[in-house]
Protein backbone atom coordinates (compact mmCIF):
# COMPACT_ATOMS: atom_id res chain seq x y z
CA UNK A 1 0.00 0.00 0.00
CA UNK A 2 1.15 3.31 -0.75
CA UNK A 3 0.59 6.83 0.52
CA UNK A 4 -0.41 8.41 -2.96
CA UNK A 5 -2.52 5.62 -3.49
CA UNK A 6 -5.35 7.39 -1.78
CA UNK A 7 -6.46 10.81 -1.62
CA UNK A 8 -8.22 10.71 1.61
CA UNK A 9 -6.21 9.12 4.53
CA UNK A 10 -2.93 7.48 4.87
CA UNK A 11 -2.02 3.56 4.13
CA UNK A 12 -2.52 3.08 7.87
CA UNK A 13 -5.95 4.73 7.97
CA UNK A 14 -9.00 6.38 6.22
CA UNK A 15 -9.02 9.20 8.37
CA UNK A 16 -7.18 12.31 7.66
CA UNK A 17 -5.15 13.06 10.80
CA UNK A 18 -4.66 11.24 13.97
CA UNK A 19 -6.94 12.76 15.84
CA UNK A 20 -9.73 12.73 13.75
CA UNK A 21 -9.21 8.71 14.44
CA UNK A 22 -9.06 9.30 17.63
CA UNK A 23 -12.49 11.11 17.62
CA UNK A 24 -14.34 8.65 15.72
CA UNK A 25 -13.16 5.96 18.13
CA UNK A 26 -14.29 8.14 21.18
CA UNK A 27 -17.53 8.34 20.08
CA UNK A 28 -17.69 4.69 18.83
CA UNK A 29 -16.62 3.93 22.06
CA UNK A 30 -19.49 6.01 23.95
CA UNK A 31 -22.18 4.29 21.60
CA UNK A 32 -20.96 1.05 22.61
CA UNK A 33 -21.08 1.67 26.30
CA UNK A 34 -24.61 3.15 25.74
CA UNK A 35 -26.11 -0.03 24.22
CA UNK A 36 -24.07 -2.19 26.74
CA UNK A 37 -25.79 0.06 29.43
CA UNK A 38 -29.29 -0.04 28.16
CA UNK A 39 -29.56 -3.58 26.78
CA UNK A 40 -27.46 -5.78 28.99
CA UNK B 1 -11.85 9.62 -6.51
CA UNK B 2 -14.49 6.70 -6.54
CA UNK B 3 -13.77 4.13 -3.80
CA UNK B 4 -16.89 1.47 -4.42
CA UNK B 5 -15.78 -1.38 -6.18
CA UNK B 6 -18.36 -3.39 -8.46
CA UNK B 7 -17.46 -7.24 -6.50
CA UNK B 8 -19.21 -10.30 -5.59
CA UNK B 9 -17.17 -10.57 -2.72
CA UNK B 10 -18.59 -8.74 0.31
CA UNK B 11 -22.03 -10.68 -0.58
CA UNK B 12 -20.53 -13.89 -1.11
CA UNK B 13 -18.87 -13.12 2.32
CA UNK B 14 -22.17 -12.03 4.42
CA UNK B 15 -24.13 -15.19 2.72
CA UNK B 16 -21.34 -17.30 4.36
CA UNK B 17 -21.44 -15.81 7.39
CA UNK B 18 -25.37 -15.69 8.03
CA UNK B 19 -25.69 -19.23 6.71
CA UNK B 20 -22.61 -20.13 9.34
CA UNK B 21 -24.81 -18.29 12.08
CA UNK B 22 -27.88 -20.31 10.83
CA UNK B 23 -26.22 -23.87 10.80
CA UNK B 24 -25.22 -22.94 14.54
CA UNK B 25 -28.40 -21.98 15.49
CA UNK B 26 -30.18 -25.00 14.18
CA UNK B 27 -27.64 -27.47 15.31
CA UNK B 28 -26.49 -28.53 11.77
CA UNK B 29 -22.57 -28.22 12.74
CA UNK B 30 -23.35 -29.17 16.38
CA UNK B 31 -21.80 -32.92 15.40
CA UNK B 32 -19.30 -32.19 12.64
CA UNK B 33 -17.76 -29.04 13.98
CA UNK B 34 -18.60 -27.52 17.21
CA UNK B 35 -18.21 -31.00 19.33
CA UNK B 36 -15.52 -32.16 17.60
CA UNK B 37 -13.82 -28.60 18.28
CA UNK B 38 -14.98 -28.14 22.10
CA UNK B 39 -16.21 -24.75 21.00
CA UNK B 40 -19.60 -24.71 22.84
CA UNK B 41 -19.05 -22.17 24.33
CA UNK B 42 -18.57 -19.92 21.52
CA UNK B 43 -22.00 -21.10 20.18
CA UNK B 44 -23.75 -17.81 21.31
CA UNK B 45 -21.31 -15.19 20.03
CA UNK B 46 -20.91 -17.18 16.83
CA UNK B 47 -24.93 -16.58 16.01
CA UNK B 48 -24.57 -12.72 16.90
CA UNK B 49 -21.70 -11.87 15.08
CA UNK B 50 -22.63 -14.26 12.13
CA UNK B 51 -25.73 -12.69 11.64
CA UNK B 52 -24.67 -9.01 12.58
CA UNK B 53 -21.75 -8.88 10.21
CA UNK B 54 -23.18 -10.95 7.38
CA UNK B 55 -26.60 -9.26 7.13
CA UNK B 56 -24.65 -5.33 6.83
CA UNK B 57 -22.14 -7.43 4.05
CA UNK B 58 -25.36 -8.33 2.50
CA UNK B 59 -26.81 -5.32 2.30
CA UNK B 60 -24.16 -3.39 1.66
CA UNK B 61 -22.56 -5.85 -0.90
CA UNK B 62 -26.03 -5.36 -3.03
CA UNK B 63 -26.07 -1.74 -2.69
CA UNK B 64 -22.37 -1.65 -4.29
CA UNK B 65 -23.84 -4.06 -7.01
CA UNK B 66 -26.91 -2.14 -7.80
CA UNK B 67 -26.61 1.58 -7.12
CA UNK B 68 -24.92 3.86 -8.91
CA UNK B 69 -21.92 5.60 -6.89
CA UNK B 70 -20.29 8.80 -7.54
CA UNK B 71 -17.48 10.41 -5.07
CA UNK B 72 -18.44 11.14 -1.52
CA UNK B 73 -18.58 10.50 2.22
CA UNK B 74 -21.30 7.86 1.33
CA UNK B 75 -19.13 6.19 -1.20
CA UNK B 76 -15.83 6.52 1.28
CA UNK B 77 -17.37 5.17 4.45
CA UNK B 78 -19.27 2.09 2.89
CA UNK B 79 -16.25 1.15 0.67
CA UNK B 80 -14.47 -0.17 3.95
CA UNK B 81 -17.42 -2.70 4.69
CA UNK B 82 -15.68 -5.10 2.31
CA UNK B 83 -12.66 -5.15 3.83
CA UNK B 84 -13.82 -4.87 7.66
CA UNK B 85 -15.95 -7.96 6.37
CA UNK B 86 -12.60 -9.52 5.26
CA UNK B 87 -11.36 -9.28 8.45
CA UNK B 88 -13.90 -10.73 10.28
CA UNK B 89 -14.06 -13.57 8.43
CA UNK B 90 -10.71 -14.25 8.60
CA UNK B 91 -10.97 -13.74 12.62
CA UNK B 92 -13.76 -15.75 12.59
CA UNK B 93 -12.07 -18.75 10.96
CA UNK B 94 -8.75 -18.38 12.73
CA UNK B 95 -10.87 -18.21 16.16
CA UNK B 96 -13.55 -20.43 16.13
CA UNK B 97 -11.28 -23.29 13.62
CA UNK B 98 -8.23 -22.90 13.41
CA UNK B 99 -7.57 -22.01 17.29
CA UNK B 100 -9.54 -25.27 18.76
CA UNK B 101 -8.09 -27.39 16.12
CA UNK B 102 -4.36 -26.64 16.86
CA UNK B 103 -5.29 -26.58 20.57
CA UNK B 104 -6.59 -30.45 19.81
CA UNK B 105 -3.86 -31.08 17.91
CA UNK B 106 -1.46 -30.32 19.97
CA UNK B 107 -2.85 -31.92 22.87
CA UNK B 108 -3.05 -35.23 20.69
CA UNK B 109 0.55 -35.07 19.55
CA UNK B 110 1.94 -34.10 23.39
CA UNK B 111 2.21 -38.11 24.26
CA UNK B 112 4.60 -38.56 20.81
CA UNK B 113 6.13 -35.66 20.73
CA UNK B 114 7.17 -34.80 25.00
CA UNK B 115 5.59 -31.83 24.64
CA UNK B 116 2.34 -29.31 23.42
CA UNK B 117 3.66 -28.12 20.05
CA UNK B 118 0.39 -25.58 20.11
CA UNK B 119 0.84 -24.29 23.40
CA UNK B 120 4.69 -23.95 23.13
CA UNK B 121 4.97 -22.15 20.01
CA UNK B 122 1.76 -20.16 20.92
CA UNK B 123 -0.27 -20.79 18.18
CA UNK B 124 -3.38 -19.07 19.52
CA UNK B 125 -6.08 -17.07 17.89
CA UNK B 126 -4.04 -14.26 18.62
CA UNK B 127 -0.98 -14.87 16.46
CA UNK B 128 -2.22 -17.22 13.96
CA UNK B 129 -4.32 -14.22 12.98
CA UNK B 130 -1.70 -11.42 12.68
CA UNK B 131 -0.02 -14.02 10.67
CA UNK B 132 -2.72 -15.20 8.70
CA UNK B 133 -3.16 -11.33 8.10
CA UNK B 134 0.92 -10.77 7.07
CA UNK B 135 0.29 -13.97 4.72
CA UNK B 136 -2.50 -12.95 2.64
CA UNK B 137 -0.79 -9.21 2.37
CA UNK B 138 2.23 -10.55 1.22
CA UNK B 139 1.73 -13.84 -0.63
CA UNK B 140 -1.72 -12.94 -1.83
CA UNK B 141 -1.90 -9.46 -1.52
CA UNK B 142 -5.07 -7.61 -0.21
CA UNK B 143 -7.92 -7.14 -2.93
CA UNK B 144 -9.11 -3.83 -4.12
CA UNK B 145 -12.04 -4.09 -2.62
CA UNK B 146 -10.94 -4.50 1.36
CA UNK B 147 -8.22 -1.97 0.99
CA UNK B 148 -9.94 0.73 2.98
CA UNK B 149 -11.41 -1.97 5.72
CA UNK B 150 -8.08 -2.60 6.32
CA UNK B 151 -7.09 0.94 6.78
CA UNK B 152 -9.31 0.42 9.71
CA UNK B 153 -7.85 -1.61 11.89
CA UNK B 154 -5.78 0.98 13.86
CA UNK B 155 -9.25 2.55 14.79
CA UNK B 156 -10.24 -0.91 16.27
CA UNK B 157 -7.56 -1.29 18.44
CA UNK B 158 -8.06 2.49 19.71
CA UNK B 159 -11.95 1.46 20.17
CA UNK B 160 -10.44 -1.29 22.25
CA UNK B 161 -8.09 0.47 24.12
CA UNK B 162 -10.58 3.07 25.29
CA UNK B 163 -12.98 0.79 25.92
CA UNK B 164 -10.88 -1.05 28.20
CA UNK B 165 -10.55 2.03 30.40
CA UNK B 166 -14.25 0.26 31.47
CA UNK B 167 -12.60 -2.58 33.44
CA UNK B 168 -10.14 -1.15 36.03
CA UNK B 169 -10.77 -0.55 39.35
CA UNK B 170 -9.40 3.31 41.26
CA UNK B 171 -6.81 0.69 43.40
CA UNK B 172 -5.79 -1.75 40.38
CA UNK B 173 -4.81 1.97 38.15
CA UNK B 174 -3.27 3.34 41.48
CA UNK B 175 -1.29 0.27 41.89
CA UNK B 176 -0.19 0.11 38.22
CA UNK B 177 0.26 3.83 37.43
CA UNK B 178 3.09 4.68 39.85
CA UNK B 179 5.22 1.66 38.45
CA UNK B 180 4.29 2.15 34.87
CA UNK B 181 5.13 6.05 35.53
CA UNK B 182 8.89 5.03 37.18
CA UNK B 183 9.67 1.86 34.44
CA UNK B 184 8.33 3.74 31.63
CA UNK B 185 9.76 7.32 32.65
CA UNK B 186 13.25 5.26 32.80
CA UNK B 187 13.35 3.33 29.52
CA UNK B 188 11.31 6.31 27.53
CA UNK B 189 13.82 8.78 28.28
CA UNK B 190 16.77 6.41 28.52
CA UNK B 191 16.12 4.87 24.95
CA UNK B 192 15.35 8.53 23.45
CA UNK B 193 19.05 9.89 25.24
CA UNK B 194 20.75 6.85 23.88
CA UNK B 195 19.66 6.96 20.05
CA UNK B 196 20.33 10.99 20.01
CA UNK B 197 23.85 10.30 22.21
CA UNK B 198 24.71 7.02 19.75
CA UNK B 199 23.46 8.85 16.19
CA UNK B 200 25.49 12.12 16.82
CA UNK B 201 28.84 10.27 17.78
CA UNK B 202 27.36 8.57 14.50
CA UNK B 203 27.45 11.59 12.43
CA UNK B 204 23.75 10.67 11.26
CA UNK B 205 21.33 13.30 10.04
CA UNK B 206 19.66 14.98 12.82
CA UNK B 207 16.70 14.40 11.18
CA UNK B 208 17.15 10.99 10.97
CA UNK B 209 18.57 10.32 14.55
CA UNK B 210 15.26 12.88 15.93
CA UNK B 211 13.23 10.53 13.93
CA UNK B 212 14.54 7.27 15.34
CA UNK B 213 14.94 8.50 19.26
CA UNK B 214 10.80 9.15 18.87
CA UNK B 215 10.07 5.88 16.89
CA UNK B 216 12.20 3.42 19.44
CA UNK B 217 11.52 5.36 22.92
CA UNK B 218 7.85 6.02 22.72
CA UNK B 219 5.38 4.41 20.55
CA UNK B 220 6.61 3.36 17.55
CA UNK B 221 5.23 4.52 13.97
CA UNK B 222 2.88 7.03 15.56
CA UNK B 223 5.54 8.43 17.54
CA UNK B 224 7.76 8.45 14.31
CA UNK B 225 4.86 10.37 12.58
CA UNK B 226 4.02 12.48 15.38
CA UNK B 227 8.28 13.76 15.92
CA UNK B 228 8.78 14.12 11.87
CA UNK B 229 7.38 17.45 11.21
CA UNK B 230 9.72 18.96 14.22
CA UNK B 231 13.03 17.39 13.21
CA UNK B 232 11.99 18.27 9.42
CA UNK B 233 12.57 14.77 8.79
CA UNK B 234 12.44 13.41 5.00
CA UNK B 235 10.01 10.94 4.26
CA UNK B 236 13.13 8.47 3.35
CA UNK B 237 14.17 8.77 7.13
CA UNK B 238 10.80 8.42 8.27
CA UNK B 239 10.27 4.57 5.92
CA UNK B 240 13.74 4.14 7.79
CA UNK B 241 12.38 4.46 11.13
CA UNK B 242 9.23 2.62 10.76
CA UNK B 243 10.89 -0.64 8.90
CA UNK B 244 12.85 -0.78 11.88
CA UNK B 245 10.30 -0.64 14.10
CA UNK B 246 8.29 -2.77 12.29
CA UNK B 247 10.94 -5.56 11.87
CA UNK B 248 11.77 -5.64 15.48
CA UNK B 249 8.31 -4.84 16.77
CA UNK B 250 7.02 -8.40 14.77
CA UNK B 251 10.18 -10.51 15.83
CA UNK B 252 9.30 -8.98 19.84
CA UNK B 253 5.26 -9.86 19.23
CA UNK B 254 6.35 -13.47 18.66
CA UNK B 255 9.23 -14.04 20.89
CA UNK B 256 8.13 -11.96 24.05
CA UNK B 257 4.89 -14.90 25.20
CA UNK B 258 7.15 -17.47 24.31
CA UNK B 259 9.90 -16.22 26.67
CA UNK B 260 7.32 -14.91 28.77
CA UNK B 261 6.04 -18.46 29.42
CA UNK B 262 9.57 -20.09 29.38
CA UNK B 263 10.24 -18.07 32.64
CA UNK B 264 7.00 -18.44 34.07
CA UNK B 265 6.08 -14.87 34.05
CA UNK B 266 2.65 -14.10 36.00
CA UNK B 267 0.52 -11.35 34.37
CA UNK B 268 1.70 -8.46 35.53
CA UNK B 269 4.93 -9.45 35.76
CA UNK B 270 4.35 -10.40 31.48
CA UNK B 271 2.17 -7.24 30.79
CA UNK B 272 4.62 -4.76 32.57
CA UNK B 273 7.50 -6.34 30.37
CA UNK B 274 5.76 -6.25 27.26
CA UNK B 275 4.38 -2.24 27.59
CA UNK B 276 7.52 -1.24 28.61
CA UNK B 277 9.65 -3.66 26.20
CA UNK B 278 7.99 -3.69 23.14
CA UNK B 279 8.50 -0.44 20.67
CA UNK B 280 5.27 -0.77 19.11
CA UNK B 281 1.40 -0.18 20.69
CA UNK B 282 -0.19 -2.50 18.50
CA UNK B 283 2.63 -5.18 19.22
CA UNK B 284 2.38 -4.69 22.71
CA UNK B 285 -1.73 -5.31 22.63
CA UNK B 286 -0.46 -8.56 20.48
CA UNK B 287 1.92 -10.14 22.63
CA UNK B 288 0.10 -9.75 25.60
CA UNK B 289 -3.02 -11.34 23.98
CA UNK B 290 -1.09 -13.82 22.53
CA UNK B 291 0.34 -14.50 26.31
CA UNK B 292 -2.99 -15.16 27.23
CA UNK B 293 -5.88 -15.72 24.65
CA UNK B 294 -8.05 -16.67 26.57
CA UNK B 295 -8.18 -13.62 29.29
CA UNK B 296 -7.59 -9.95 29.50
CA UNK B 297 -5.71 -9.54 32.68
CA UNK B 298 -2.80 -9.52 30.69
CA UNK B 299 -3.79 -6.70 28.20
CA UNK B 300 -5.07 -4.76 31.00
CA UNK B 301 -1.37 -4.41 32.61
CA UNK B 302 0.37 -4.02 29.44
CA UNK B 303 -1.98 -1.26 28.36
CA UNK B 304 -1.83 0.78 31.45
CA UNK B 305 2.28 0.72 30.71
CA UNK B 306 1.12 1.49 26.29
CA UNK B 307 -0.71 4.54 27.99
CA UNK B 308 1.79 5.49 30.57
CA UNK B 309 3.95 5.76 27.07
CA UNK B 310 1.94 7.60 24.75
CA UNK B 311 1.38 9.83 27.28
CA UNK B 312 4.94 10.83 27.22
CA UNK B 313 4.75 11.56 23.68
CA UNK B 314 4.48 15.27 23.72
CA UNK B 315 6.88 15.28 26.12
CA UNK B 316 9.88 13.62 23.98
CA UNK B 317 8.54 15.76 21.00
CA UNK B 318 9.10 19.12 22.47
CA UNK B 319 12.51 17.53 24.32
CA UNK B 320 13.34 16.62 20.20
CA UNK B 321 12.23 20.14 18.85
CA UNK B 322 14.33 22.17 21.74
CA UNK B 323 17.53 18.87 20.82
CA UNK B 324 16.61 19.82 17.03
CA UNK B 325 16.96 23.85 17.23
CA UNK B 326 19.98 23.55 19.33
CA UNK B 327 21.36 21.76 16.77
CA UNK B 328 20.74 22.88 13.36
CA UNK B 329 21.30 26.39 12.36
CA UNK B 330 17.80 28.06 10.83
CA UNK B 331 15.69 26.15 12.11
CA UNK B 332 12.21 26.97 13.45
CA UNK B 333 11.35 27.58 17.42
CA UNK B 334 8.98 26.16 19.10
CA UNK B 335 5.70 26.80 20.98
CA UNK B 336 5.45 24.24 23.94
CA UNK B 337 2.00 25.00 24.65
CA UNK B 338 1.07 24.46 21.05
CA UNK B 339 2.76 20.66 20.79
CA UNK B 340 1.56 19.64 24.19
CA UNK B 341 -1.82 20.34 22.46
CA UNK B 342 -1.41 19.30 19.23
CA UNK B 343 0.38 16.06 20.15
CA UNK B 344 -1.98 14.77 22.94
CA UNK B 345 -3.43 11.34 21.97
CA UNK B 346 -6.92 12.53 22.51
CA UNK B 347 -7.77 8.36 22.81
CA UNK B 348 -5.81 8.39 26.20
CA UNK B 349 -8.82 10.98 27.18
CA UNK B 350 -11.12 8.87 26.19
CA UNK B 351 -9.55 5.59 27.67
CA UNK B 352 -9.67 8.08 31.19
CA UNK B 353 -13.38 9.26 30.27
CA UNK B 354 -14.41 5.78 30.34
CA UNK B 355 -12.99 4.51 33.56
CA UNK B 356 -14.68 7.06 35.07
CA UNK B 357 -17.67 6.61 33.82
CA UNK B 358 -17.31 2.72 35.03
CA UNK B 359 -16.48 4.10 38.37
CA UNK B 360 -19.59 6.05 38.80
CA UNK B 361 -21.04 2.10 39.06
CA UNK B 362 -23.25 2.56 36.27
CA UNK B 363 -21.47 -0.88 34.73
CA UNK B 364 -20.96 -2.64 38.17
CA UNK B 365 -20.76 -2.02 41.44
CA UNK B 366 -18.33 0.82 42.18
CA UNK B 367 -16.19 -1.49 44.25
CA UNK B 368 -15.94 -4.53 41.78
CA UNK B 369 -12.13 -5.74 41.18
CA UNK B 370 -12.08 -7.41 37.47
CA UNK B 371 -15.84 -7.49 36.91
CA UNK B 372 -16.44 -9.64 39.58
CA UNK B 373 -18.01 -7.36 43.25
CA UNK B 374 -19.72 -8.30 46.44
CA UNK B 375 -23.00 -8.67 47.46
CA UNK B 376 -24.27 -10.67 50.68
CA UNK B 377 -27.95 -9.60 50.25
CA UNK B 378 -30.74 -11.64 51.10
CA UNK B 379 -31.93 -11.58 47.57
CA UNK B 380 -28.58 -13.16 46.05
CA UNK B 381 -28.07 -15.16 48.86
CA UNK B 382 -31.16 -17.13 48.43
CA UNK B 383 -32.86 -17.01 44.77
CA UNK B 384 -34.82 -19.19 42.56
CA UNK B 385 -33.63 -20.64 39.41
CA UNK B 386 -35.55 -20.95 36.15
CA UNK B 387 -37.49 -23.57 37.16
CA UNK B 388 -38.45 -21.75 40.01
CA UNK B 389 -36.60 -23.94 42.60
CA UNK B 390 -35.26 -22.42 45.42
CA UNK B 391 -31.69 -22.12 45.64
CA UNK B 392 -30.27 -21.08 49.08
CA UNK B 393 -26.18 -19.93 49.22
CA UNK B 394 -25.89 -20.18 52.80
CA UNK B 395 -23.63 -22.37 54.50
CA UNK B 396 -25.83 -25.66 55.46
CA UNK B 397 -24.83 -27.85 58.78
CA UNK B 398 -22.44 -30.27 57.77
CA UNK B 399 -20.15 -27.04 55.82
CA UNK B 400 -19.74 -25.00 59.53
CA UNK B 401 -19.23 -28.51 61.19
CA UNK B 402 -15.91 -28.84 58.72
CA UNK B 403 -14.83 -25.14 59.69
CA UNK B 404 -15.51 -25.75 63.43
CA UNK B 405 -13.65 -28.37 63.56
CA UNK B 406 -10.58 -27.22 61.92
CA UNK B 407 -10.87 -23.71 63.43
CA UNK B 408 -7.92 -24.41 65.26
CA UNK B 409 -5.20 -24.71 62.66
CA UNK B 410 -5.99 -20.80 61.97
CA UNK B 411 -3.53 -18.82 63.69
CA UNK B 412 -3.61 -15.89 62.99
CA UNK B 413 -6.17 -12.99 64.82
CA UNK B 414 -8.19 -11.29 61.85
CA UNK B 415 -8.06 -15.08 60.15
CA UNK B 416 -9.58 -16.36 63.39
CA UNK B 417 -12.26 -13.63 64.03
CA UNK B 418 -13.24 -13.84 59.69
CA UNK B 419 -14.12 -17.23 60.04
CA UNK B 420 -16.04 -16.94 63.22
CA UNK B 421 -18.07 -14.26 61.78
CA UNK B 422 -18.87 -16.59 59.08
CA UNK B 423 -19.93 -19.58 61.25
CA UNK B 424 -22.19 -17.18 63.06
CA UNK B 425 -23.84 -16.34 60.42
CA UNK B 426 -23.82 -19.13 57.86
CA UNK B 427 -22.46 -16.11 54.87
CA UNK B 428 -19.26 -13.74 54.28
CA UNK B 429 -20.35 -11.04 55.55
CA UNK B 430 -17.80 -8.34 54.06
CA UNK B 431 -15.50 -7.86 51.62
CA UNK B 432 -13.04 -8.11 54.05
CA UNK B 433 -13.45 -11.03 55.62
CA UNK B 434 -13.54 -12.67 52.01
CA UNK B 435 -10.02 -11.05 50.99
CA UNK B 436 -9.18 -12.12 54.16
CA UNK B 437 -10.19 -16.39 53.81
CA UNK B 438 -9.23 -15.88 50.38
CA UNK B 439 -5.77 -15.93 51.88
CA UNK B 440 -6.27 -19.07 54.07
CA UNK B 441 -7.27 -20.96 51.10
CA UNK B 442 -4.17 -19.86 48.83
CA UNK B 443 -1.72 -20.80 51.97
CA UNK B 444 -3.78 -24.32 52.01
CA UNK B 445 -4.15 -23.66 55.55
CA UNK B 446 -7.22 -25.86 56.02
CA UNK B 447 -7.78 -29.20 54.63
CA UNK B 448 -9.08 -30.01 50.80
CA UNK B 449 -12.78 -30.20 52.49
CA UNK B 450 -11.93 -26.65 54.70
CA UNK B 451 -10.83 -25.07 51.66
CA UNK B 452 -13.50 -26.48 49.71
CA UNK B 453 -16.48 -24.62 52.05
CA UNK B 454 -14.44 -21.45 52.02
CA UNK B 455 -14.06 -21.36 48.81
CA UNK B 456 -18.37 -21.81 48.34
CA UNK B 457 -18.93 -19.56 50.74
CA UNK B 458 -16.88 -16.81 48.27
CA UNK B 459 -18.89 -17.88 45.38
CA UNK B 460 -22.02 -17.17 47.48
CA UNK B 461 -21.37 -13.47 47.59
CA UNK B 462 -18.82 -12.81 44.37
CA UNK B 463 -21.12 -12.11 41.53
CA UNK B 464 -19.61 -11.06 38.14
CA UNK B 465 -21.16 -7.85 36.47
CA UNK B 466 -23.15 -8.89 33.13
CA UNK B 467 -22.39 -5.24 32.07
CA UNK B 468 -18.72 -6.01 32.36
CA UNK B 469 -18.23 -9.54 30.76
CA UNK B 470 -19.96 -7.89 27.64
CA UNK B 471 -17.26 -5.05 27.99
CA UNK B 472 -14.52 -8.09 27.90
CA UNK B 473 -16.34 -9.82 25.09
CA UNK B 474 -16.27 -6.65 22.98
CA UNK B 475 -12.89 -6.05 23.84
CA UNK B 476 -11.36 -8.75 22.98
CA UNK B 477 -13.31 -9.01 19.26
CA UNK B 478 -11.98 -5.12 18.53
CA UNK B 479 -8.28 -6.32 19.38
CA UNK B 480 -8.59 -9.31 17.35
CA UNK B 481 -10.12 -7.35 14.20
CA UNK B 482 -7.48 -4.57 14.84
CA UNK B 483 -4.62 -7.15 15.04
CA UNK B 484 -5.51 -9.48 12.17
CA UNK B 485 -6.34 -6.06 9.94
CA UNK B 486 -2.27 -5.09 11.49
CA UNK B 487 -1.11 -7.98 10.41
CA UNK B 488 -2.26 -7.00 6.51
CA UNK B 489 -0.34 -4.03 6.71
CA UNK B 490 2.85 -5.38 7.53
CA UNK B 491 4.26 -6.04 4.03
CA UNK B 492 7.98 -7.44 3.22
CA UNK B 493 8.65 -3.83 1.18
CA UNK B 494 7.77 -1.82 4.42
CA UNK B 495 10.03 -4.47 6.58
CA UNK B 496 12.41 -3.99 3.71
CA UNK B 497 12.56 0.02 4.47
CA UNK B 498 15.12 -1.01 7.40
CA UNK B 499 18.62 -0.84 6.79
CA UNK B 500 21.88 0.77 7.38
CA UNK B 501 22.74 2.95 10.57
CA UNK B 502 19.31 3.06 11.51
CA UNK B 503 18.96 -0.45 11.61
CA UNK B 504 21.59 -1.31 14.24
CA UNK B 505 21.10 1.39 16.34
CA UNK B 506 17.46 0.95 16.27
CA UNK B 507 17.98 -2.85 17.11
CA UNK B 508 20.61 -2.31 20.03
CA UNK B 509 18.60 -0.38 21.70
CA UNK B 510 15.53 -1.81 21.27
CA UNK B 511 17.27 -5.09 22.81
CA UNK B 512 18.89 -3.21 25.92
CA UNK B 513 15.52 -1.85 26.33
CA UNK B 514 13.77 -5.16 26.21
CA UNK B 515 16.27 -6.92 27.86
CA UNK B 516 16.49 -4.36 30.77
CA UNK B 517 12.84 -4.23 31.10
CA UNK B 518 13.06 -7.90 31.53
CA UNK B 519 15.56 -8.03 34.54
CA UNK B 520 14.04 -4.52 35.83
CA UNK B 521 10.18 -6.14 36.09
CA UNK B 522 11.66 -10.13 37.08
CA UNK B 523 13.61 -8.00 40.08
CA UNK B 524 10.68 -5.60 41.01
CA UNK B 525 7.66 -6.64 39.71
CA UNK B 526 5.56 -8.99 42.08
CA UNK B 527 1.85 -10.75 41.13
CA UNK B 528 0.81 -9.25 43.97
CA UNK B 529 1.23 -5.75 43.68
Amino acid sequence: MSEDKFDRGTALTIFGTDRHEDLVALVLSLVIALLVYLYV
Amino acid sequence: MVYTQRTLWPLIMGIIMVAYAYLVQSGAVESILIKPLGTGRLAGEMQILGYTFGGIAIVVGLWQLIAKTAEGHVDYYLSTIGGVTFIMLVAFIVKWGLDPLMAMWGRDAQPALGFNFASVMNLNYVVMGIVAGIITVNVFKVPGWAENGVRLSRLGLKTGVILLGALYSFAELQQLGKLSVVLIGVFVLGSVGVVLWWGARRNLPNSMTGVLSAGVGVCGVSAAVAAAPVVQAKSTEIAYTIGTILLFGVICMFVFPIVGKALGMGYIQFGAWAGTGILNSAQVAGAALAFQPNGIETLKVAEIFNITRVLFLPIIVIWLAIWYVKREVGAQKVDVGQVLISKFPLFVLGFILMFLLSSTGIFAPARHYQGAYFDNSEKVMVKKDRSGKEINNYLKDPDLEVLKKEAEKIKRDDQKTALQRLIDNKKLMSIDDDDTLRGVVNAKILSKEGNAVLTKAHRAVRHTAAKIAMFRDLIAWFFTFGLVGLGMQITMASIKQAGGQPLVIGSVVGVIKAVGSLIVVMLLVHETI
